[in-house]
């Protein structure tokens, strides 16, 4: 099967890094005998076998939580495209150094690119599987930009009327960062309501999502209701790639759009609403 | 489609060093302008955080009008670069959750055009009329 | 020196309510920074609510206890575990010598482990020589057991979580699902949008009305009598399932000649359901091939909960929704634990697995394992009943591991009031409680993250739980302090227990319906469900498969519409009813331990409908004086219409503003289980 070969691949991979001496640990994941698959820091003599590549869990951020602990340890992760990128994003917001990375890469297979609906499902090194083509036709995006306004709102409206504020979308996205999280500032979100009140929580963490989204999609999966928030944060990519030219995570040389100034991030394109 | 009699509820953020000085101006020269929009002073339109204009809508403004100073006369050299970034994604935003990104806007509007200040609140608040009331509640929007 | 990172991700499960979510927690250098749902577990799916996502903060807050307390001239004093538990030991002892070993109960807690659990009741059975072992069960689903295991012969929900989302027809009642159990919330959400139709029936307007096909507000304890309405419609209109009727059941001529009596008319004047949507909610419930009922508190806390389960089993059995997939009768249990802990035995009638007390068989069997001739052959007492006897001298000491009645019970004052009429009170807790504050001796328990045992989910699910740190300071799993207690009272050779999975080993041999539930196969498994009588037994997903109940036959119960004990009159002409809130469990002690929490919720409230609220000139927010005949509390007022006009609605979370100061202890006749959802009630400003 192609996908023991690409796991069979990274255990190589990992177990080489670790026995050269490249990384001192490597975040990786790992299935227990139940079959559970968790987060698990990898360390020289370790029996791989138990490595594994699926379900995908936010691997950048328990790199982030190891590392602000550590920062001097020879850290390795295990990282599909979205991985990267999400690690691209942070380093840009001084959370980690990239170049102390050290980099496992694997790429996804088609199918994992299908069901992400993934436009680049492979990180810039690879060490285990074969690139395949990013997806580019998402069916229900395309059936809410062929909506009318008034039917956008009901259906938004009907997802965010499940909200049940478990704020698992914040909680388990790689780039949410923030100390003080604006979610939680009274002023903004009504405390305490169910679902919180419409849509200031949703559009408010929308909009903070703009310039860090990539797209990794462990909003929508953490969330309860089944929200589509990866299609809502997925347009705003769109329109952030259209005004600006900027794709989260991609270039690691290309500075955060919002936080510039417009003779380094110039409107590209689109109306600029004056 | 709207009721003929309903008048929006307009708010308007104006950056200190220009646009408030620009609505002064539209003031002392008694220009004819409807009444019904208020002001907030904002010491830079940078100032207006995406949050601020949500939040005006959900407290049932029915439009939020944001006013700044032109590029390159920016009092704190890119403060309004900052706005005329996050606006128009904030429109977009609005727009893609099925509320009319036409109650949102932003304009550039100097200490020196108190007649631009005026046709632009007036055209704003047509627009908005136009539109017609916003509705709070669950089915916010629209 | 270079630190060394041990970043480790241990698999547990959540110690809220009772779905049985697991997830992992995180630590990093032996500290417990956070928590990551599990993406491979079938319940959370990887997703949590937010008390699961801030289920580990209360573990390592500052308040914690950390060492024993004894209480000398009215202050507590730190002391050793030595010096405490030989304390203890003598206290218990002499109590017992003076006043006969049922002068001393005990309360176990369905916030511990199953293994926490069957120590505790052999210890009061075995030890110490009472039956008086009882826990919360008794305030949420008493009822629940009686009634269920009166007519199916099974005290628990029959079908599983996830069943759920293939219902078609779901019929929720006295069941805030979204905020008190999410996950299955969510699981009922989705079978809404897979085509299923949605009956809830709640006086307040909460989230899932949003989402409900319909939604009947009826008069809180008016049950019985807009359940036989239904079954009025169902049999009159001849949409009752009649070959499962006959072939699996029993009593169906009484039942059919009562609910003749409740026509949807008189339903309308009793409950103030408008009979047209009574009608449309019969027949639509009847219409299902597969209709699943959800209940809690709301059909359980009340003087008539027994009759209320009982009317939930007969309409699920008059059309056949039983012994199938995603149908049947299921109660959401409120606690993590709360099912283990009455399968364990921490009842007053029964020892693990509901092997009855009275029973000779049972007991001989019993004190052959434990090595104890003449354990009592009597039914024990129950918490309220506890409290009530304690403050008439009856009860002269009690044990609590893990409860606060001063927050949990109805009518609190009389509860301080027996705790303060006691020789001795020991309470072990993770926290300095409202009751562990009245207690001679506090013992410092270790939370679910710094042990391991099993929790039984409300599906019958059994599940680990995982030690991830060290207990903090000198606090000590539940079981082990139960162990060395029991030690130190000389019975060490029934008490060798060195781990939870030897006390489990244990419940294994002497507990039919766990026999199969090891430590090795929940390792491989994850999960077992509740009967599985051999190791070799799969579990049992959803009971009484095929029309074989329990029991035999399912026995309908002919239930009369009886009022709630209390009603509204001219002193007090509100209905006053109590519940919870998405972000804070039970008597708050843990989750107003988290930032997060306490940031959304940080007081009570009562709900107040705008026309009662203007006939008393309240505003929302303006503090509020609400009375009973038990008491008075201090509450904000919120004005809203989420209640009907005539109710008013207190979460029972806050100290500050306890609901049960103002709560009616009358009891079901049966289970013993308090009126929480109805008293009469005046709110002034």
């Amino acid at each position: 099967m192609a996908d023991d070969k690409r796991v069979d691949e990274l255990g190589k991979a990992v177990k080489e890094a670790l026995d050269k001496g490249e990384a001192d640990r490597v975040v990786g994941l790992k299935v227990d005998s139940d079959g559970s698959v968790r987060p698990y820091l990898w360390v020289k003599g370790d029996d791989v076998s138990a490595l594994v590549i699926s379900p995908k869990y936010p691997l950048s951020t328990v790199y982030r939580l190891v590392h602000e602990k550590h920062p001097d340890m020879k850290l390795g992760i295990v990282a599909r495209g979205c991985d990267e990128r999400a690690l691209v994003e942070l380093s840009k917001r001084g959370n980690i150094k990239l170049d102390e990375i050290v980099l496992i890469g694997i790429a996804c297979n088609s199918d994992e690119a299908q069901e992400c609906v993934c436009h680049v499902p492979y990180p810039t090194k690879i060490s285990a599987g074969d690139k395949v083509e990013g997806v580019d036709t998402d069916e229900l995006l395309e059936k809410i930009k062929g909506m009318s306004l008034e039917e956008r709102g009901e259906f938004w409206s009907y997802y965010f009327g499940k909200c049940m504020k478990c704020y698992g979308c914040r909680n388990s996205c790689p780039l949410c960062t923030c100390k003080d999280c604006k979610l939680e500032q009274e002023l903004f979100v009504t405390p305490g309501e169910l679902p919180p009140e419409y849509p200031m929580f949703h559009l408010l963490r929308a909009f903070h999502t703009v310039g860090r989204c990539i797209g990794c999609g462990e909003c929508e999966a953490a969330c309860p209701m089944g929200i589509p928030l990866t299609k809502l944060y997925k347009l705003l990519r769109d329109d952030v790639k259209e005004m600006f030219g900027y794709e989260a995570g991609m270039d690691p040389e290309a500075e955060i759009p919002l936080l510039t100034d417009l003779t380094v991030n110039p409107i590209e394109s689109g109306e600029g609403g004056a | 489609m709207n009721d003929e009699n309903f008048e929006p509820r307009i708010l308007v953020f104006c950056c200190n060093w220009c646009s408030y000085a620009g609505a002064d101006l539209a003031g002392v020269s008694r220009l004819q302008m409807p009444s019904n929009f208020r002001i907030v002073r904002v010491m830079c339109s940078g100032r207006v955080e995406p949050e601020f204009v949500m939040r005006a809508l959900r407290n049932g403004f029915d439009g939020v009008l944001i006013l700044a100073c032109h590029i390159g006369d920016c009092h704190y050299i890119a403060g309004n670069h900052r706005t005329a970034k996050r606006i128009p994604l904030l429109r977009k935003l609005l727009d893609h959750v099925g509320i009319d990104s036409k109650r949102v806007m932003l304009d550039y509007v100097s200490a020196a055009e108190g007649e631009k200040f005026k046709t632009v609140i007036s055209g704003f608040i047509d627009d908005v009329r136009q539109i017609g009331p916003i509705r709070t509640g669950l089915k916010w929007g629209a | 020196m270079e630190a060394i990172p041990e970043y480790n991700c241990v698999l547990t499960t959540c110690p809220y309510c009772g779905c049985g979510c697991q997830y992992y927690l995180q630590v990093l250098d032996g500290e417990l920074i956070g928590v990551t749902p599990c993406k491979t577990h079938p319940i959370s799916q990887g997703k949590l609510c937010i008390k699961g996502w801030n289920s580990w903060q209360y573990v390592v807050d500052q308040g914690r206890l950390t060492k024993p307390l004894i209480k000398k001239d009215g202050k507590f004093v730190e002391a050793s575990w030595d010096e405490a538990l030989d304390l203890v030991a003598k206290k218990l002892k002499e109590l017992k010598e003076k006043y006969g070993p049922d002068a001393l109960g005990y309360l176990s807690s369905a916030k511990t482990t199953n293994e926490e659990n069957y120590v505790m009741m052999k210890f009061a059975r075995a030890v110490m020589g009472t039956n008086n072992v009882d826990h919360c069960a008794r305030l949420c689903h008493a009822s629940t057991v009686a009634g269920l295991a009166a007519t199916f012969g099974s005290g628990a929900m029959t079908n599983s979580i996830p069943e759920i989302e293939y219902a078609n027809v779901i019929l929720i009642t006295g069941s805030n699902t979204i905020e008190q159990h999410p996950l299955m919330g969510k699981r009922i959400l989705a079978a809404k949008e897979k085509g299923a139709k949605i009956i809830l029936v709640d006086p307040r307007a909460i989230q899932l009305s949003n989402f409900a096909d319909m939604h009947l507000r009826q008069r809180p304890g008016t049950d019985v009598a807009w359940i036989n309405g239904m079954m009025n419609v169902i049999i009159g209109e001849g949409l009752y399932d009649k070959e499962f009727v006959e072939n699996f059941t029993e009593g169906f001529e009484e039942l059919k000649k009562l609910v003749a009596e409740y026509t949807p008319e008189k339903v309308e004047k009793i409950s103030g359901i408008p009979k047209e949507q009574l009608v449309e909610a019969a027949r639509l419930y009847a219409s299902g091939d597969a209709s699943s009922i959800v209940y809690s508190m709301g059909i359980t806390q009340h003087t008539t909960g027994t009759d209320n389960v009982k009317s939930c089993a007969n309409l699920a059995m008059v059309t056949g929704n039983m012994g199938k997939p995603s149908t049947g009768v299921n109660p959401l249990r409120g606690q993590n634990n709360v099912q283990g802990a009455c399968d364990l035995g921490a009842l007053p009638v029964v020892y693990s697995g509901y092997q009855k007390v009275i029973d000779e068989a049972a007991r001989k069997k019993f004190e052959e394992a434990w090595n104890t001739p003449n354990l009592p052959p009597e039914n024990g007492i129950t918490v309220v009943e506890m409290m009530n006897a304690a403050a008439d001298g009856k009860i002269k000491g009690i044990y609590i591991m893990g409860e606060n009645p001063m927050l949990s019970n109805p009518d609190i004052n009389h509860v301080r009031k027996g705790l303060e009429n006691l020789e001795f009170l020991v309470v072990q807790d993770i926290f300095l409680t409202e009751t562990a504050e009245l207690a001679d001796v506090v013992l410092p328990g270790a939370t679910y993250a710094e042990k391991d045992g099993t929790f039984t989910a409300t599906d019958r699910q059994v599940q680990r739980v995982r030690k991830a740190i060290e207990p903090i300071g000198e606090s000590r799993a539940d079981w082990e302090i139960i162990t060395d207690l029991a030690n130190r009272m000389g019975r060490g050779d029934i008490f060798p227990y060195k781990s939870a999975k030897d006390i489990m080993d244990e419940i294994n041999r002497v507990t039919p319906s766990y026999a199969g539930i090891t430590y090795d196969r929940l390792d491989k498994l994850g999960r077992l469900p509740w009967p599985c009588p051999a190791e070799d037994h799969p579990g049992t997903v959803y009971l009484h498969k095929d029309g074989k109940f329990t029991r035999g036959k399912g026995l309908f119960f002919a239930v009369p519409f009886l009022e709630p004990a209390e009603l509204p009159d001219d002193d007090y002409p509100l209905i006053m009813t109590t519940g919870r809130v998405m972000f804070h469990f039970h008597t708050g002690t843990m989750t107003r331990k988290s930032r997060e929490l306490n940031r959304e919720v940080p007081t009570g409230f009562v709900e107040i409908n705008p026309a009662d609220a203007e006939a008393r000139k309240i505003s929302d927010k303006d503090m509020v004086k609400v009375s009973t005949r038990r008491g008075e509390i201090e509450i904000p007022a919120m004005v809203t219409e989420r209640v009907p006009e005539g109710i008013i609605f207190i979460p029972f979370h806050f100290k500050e503003c306890a609901a049960n100061v103002l709560t009616n202890p009358a009891l079901d006749p049966v289970a013993k289980i308090p009126e929480f959802k109805v008293c009469a009630a005046q709110v002034k400003a």
